[in-house]
């Protein structure tokens, strides 16, 4: 047991840059799960927009009445009419919509000269899209009842419009089997857990082997009077022990923050077996690593390249649904893209039905199978470099 | 001698491989994640797409000729596009909903019914649509009653889109520009590489140097000039890579771009000399102190999330203000989106200030060091 207890105490020498690493996957964890927004799924209410309104024609009963209607589609944020303001809540997203109604709108309105309301938006995106309908409703509605002569006064107008366009298609939310199709907070941890276990594991297994591999220690193990078959299996279950135990602490955690909800959607198990085969892989690339790396400096670099890569490309850090396709044809031959594909069919899943699970079977076993082949690929290296190391 | 001093200090920084990795090879990776990742993520995401849609073909739909002409002209291929249309029976609508093929399912009817599985735009967008649909129909029917000759005109666009400055506004730039940041502010990494050099108590070389008979303000000056033209130049590089690399575009400025490049790295290099002299302790501590100034000034920049940089000045002005990296990536913001430069102006004083001061507090922990033993 020699090897193994060596095993422990390397690793401990090495704690401060697994608990770093520890610590930045807690801080962005709780960080980004709780900024996620939580919905309530039974009743459909429609997006909000955040909007901005200036109104540069104070007074104008037609224009208040544009911005009431306009406050009840969208999320209305109060800004000044200041330009570099506009500008930096629309750049950082603090609204997605600036609608600006110009001076004498309304009374040009009425007399059947109608302008333009200014929008500055996100070019071409889908909220300026909803947003430009609105405000096209409320002026076309106006419109109409203005050139039919249906009204003579702003306020009647505006009482008339508001009245029109309080109509309503009724809306139906589909719902098949447990689960819903928002994202739970969850989800986001467990793709995170694709950080954590990338960067403690692989940190940890491979400093253990650097030291088990300096050439004079090497060497030294091999004349120890203790079969070479013993040192490796001991160094192997060190391995498994320490990556199941960086596993168990992740799925503590999510118990601990998610615990409720996750029991309530059947679904535990099926994050915990996914999780758990990603494990699998950070292990062999441990392996691999720690076998091709000889010195500690080289070492943090590798392991900030591989997991920040594996991270970005495989779509833990930005969803899979925005990245663009070339990108995910490559992060196919990433195990990271079958990790978080796993966890996005688990949460999707609406029934149990073999037809239902049987993706998420594959994209489990298809990270097996990357981490059998990175663990041969280490041990084919492996074998190649000790018999010329003695030959 | 000051050359001559400075042209060593270059070789022995320039050999120092682990840093040039950590300073230049690791912020042209993030670069190319960045862009690979979300480098298109705007146009994508956020960009309108014609909505998949299912009209359940029943009777109800086929004896509502106004409604069908309505759905044609909206789902006419072209630029303006707004539905992408099948008319379906209503299982066939129901199993496209289901997999997901379509947003949304029509039921043509006295009311119109529309059926979703979630939230989201554009299931709103398809909301609205038929809101407005029912609606337009309800006004011209009761003006119809009034006044039956009545004549209805086409519906018109009410809105114009402008622009303060041209410049689109794409929140994944504001990635970009803390990551430039955090380039300059890893400048620190070779200030503090200087000051084990400089420092007799830290190094054989320290106490070497303290001996030789070249005045320290010199020795001083010209490592910091050859830390500070390491950095300047790793940064021009990360900017001509993700300019001609991925097309990020900094704007025309060219000589601002540079200047706030130097002036930004010349912060970096003075943030790593006062980690380097003011804390207290062994290059171990040292490192650490500085690698978590270094990825704090980055995070609060927006590096990991772009508008935490406008979430940290909205709500903590003074922080914002503080903050090295985020002053040099709002230079960047400031010559991109805004059509003045007196925000970029006050950006690049206060980047000048905040040098300053570090440098002068490195100076005095630096100047007369006695040591009793070493």
């Amino acid at each position: 047991m020699q090897v193994f207890r060596s095993y422990f105490k390397i690793l401990r020498s090495n704690r401060v840059a697994i608990l770093w690493n520890l610590g930045v996957f807690m801080v962005l964890a709780v960080f980004f799960s709780t900024t996620a927004p939580e919905t309530n799924e039974d009743m459909f209410e429609p997006t909000r927009t955040r909007i901005a309104v200036i109104n540069r024609d104070p007074g104008g009963v037609l224009a208040e009445g544009l911005e009431k209607h306009l406050e009840q589609v969208g999320q209305r944020v109060f800004l000044n009419d200041d330009e570099e303001e506009l500008q930096d809540a629309l750049f950082y997203r603090r609204v997605q919509y600036i609608a600006i109604i110009p001076e004498g709108f309304s009374q040009d309105f009425m007399e059947g000269n109608e302008g333009k309301v200014e929008t500055v938006v996100i070019p071409n995106s889908t909220m300026s899209y909803y947003m430009d309908m609105s405000v096209d409703a409320f002026l076309n509605t106006a419109r109409l009842h203005n050139v039919h002569g249906r009204s003579h006064t702003q306020t009647d107008l505006v009482r008339l419009v508001l009245s029109d366009l309080d109509t309503h298609t009724r809306v139906v939310m589909k719902q098949s089997g447990v689960s819903t199709d928002s994202e739970p907070n969850y989800q986001y941890f467990f793709n995170y857990c694709a950080y954590a276990l990338l960067a403690m594991i692989v940190s940890g297994i491979s400093s253990t082997m650097i030291a088990f591999n300096r050439p004079d220690l090497y060497m030294r193990n091999r004349c120890a009077p203790i079969p070479q078959r013993k040192v490796s299996l001991q160094i192997l279950a060190g391995h498994g022990i320490f990556a199941l135990a960086c596993w168990s602490l992740l799925m503590i955690l999510a118990m601990l923050l998610y615990g409720r909800s996750l029991s309530g959607s059947g679904l535990t198990l099926f994050y915990f077996g996914n999780t758990l085969a990603f494990t699998m892989v950070c292990l062999s690339i441990g392996f691999l690593l720690g076998d091709i790396i000889k010195n500690h400096n080289a070492q943090t670099g590798a392991v900030q390249v591989i997991t920040l890569g594996l991270n970005f490309l495989g779509g833990v850090f930005v969803p899979q649904e925005v990245m663009s396709q070339s990108v995910l044809a490559v992060a196919r031959f990433l195990p990271s893209f079958w990790f978080v594909q796993g966890n996005e069919l688990i949460t999707s899943l609406s029934d149990f039905s073999k037809a239902s699970i049987m993706p998420v079977y594959t994209s489990i076993l298809t990270q097996a199978g990357f981490a059998i082949a990175i663990a041969a690929v280490a041990l084919l290296l492996r074998k190649e470099r000790r018999m010329s190391q003695f030959a | 001698m000051f050359w001559h001093v400075f042209k060593y200090r270059l070789k022995c920084l320039l050999r120092d491989r682990i840093t040039l990795f950590w300073t230049l090879i690791f912020p042209l990776v993030l670069g190319t994640l960045f862009h690979f990742t979300f480098g298109h993520l705007t146009s994508d995401a956020e960009g309108f797409e014609a909505i998949k849609t299912a009209v359940i073909d029943d009777e109800s739909y086929r004896g509502n000729t106004p409604f069908q002409e309505v759905l044609q002209a909206l789902a006419e291929p072209g630029r303006d596009q707004f539905l992408d249309l099948v008319i379906v029976p209503a299982e066939e609508a129901e199993r496209l909903l289901d997999e997901g093929s379509v947003v949304g399912v029509i039921r043509v009817g006295e009311d119109m019914e529309l059926m979703v599985r979630r939230r989201g735009i554009r299931q709103s967008i398809l909301k609205s649509f038929l809101d407005t649909y029912s609606q337009t129909m309800n006004t011209a029917q009761a003006i119809a009653v009034e006044n039956p000759a009545a004549s209805f005109e086409p519906r018109l666009s009410f809105t114009e889109e402008i622009s303060f400055s041209g410049a689109k506004p794409d929140t994944n730039l504001g990635y970009f520009y803390a990551l430039i940041a955090m380039t300059c502010v890893y400048g620190s990494y070779w200030g503090i590489r200087n000051t084990m050099h400089l420092q007799a108590d830290q190094s054989p070389q320290g106490a070497r140097r303290s001996i030789a008979p070249t005045r320290k303000t010199r020795i001083v000056l010209s490592d910091t000039l050859a830390a500070l033209v390491i950095t300047l130049g790793e940064v021009s590089l990360l900017l001509t890579y993700v300019h001609f690399a991925f097309g990020i575009s900094f704007g025309d400025q060219l000589g601002l771009i540079l200047l706030t490049s130097l002036v930004g790295s010349a912060s970096g290099v003075a943030l790593g000399n006062v980690v380097g002299t003011s804390v207290r302790g062994d290059e171990n501590l040292k490192y650490v102190v500085l690698l978590i100034a270094n990825l704090t000034l980055s995070f609060l920049a927006g590096l990991m999330w772009a508008p935490m940089k406008d979430m940290v000045s909205q709500r903590f002005p003074l922080l914002g203000y503080l903050n090295p990296a985020a002053l040099i990536a709002d230079c960047f913001y400031s010559l991109h989106i805004y059509s003045t430069l007196q925000r970029f102006w006050i950006n690049i004083g206060v980047l000048c200030l905040i040098t300053v001061v570090l440098s002068l507090v490195s100076a005095i922990h630096l100047r007369r060091e006695r040591y009793a033993s070493l």
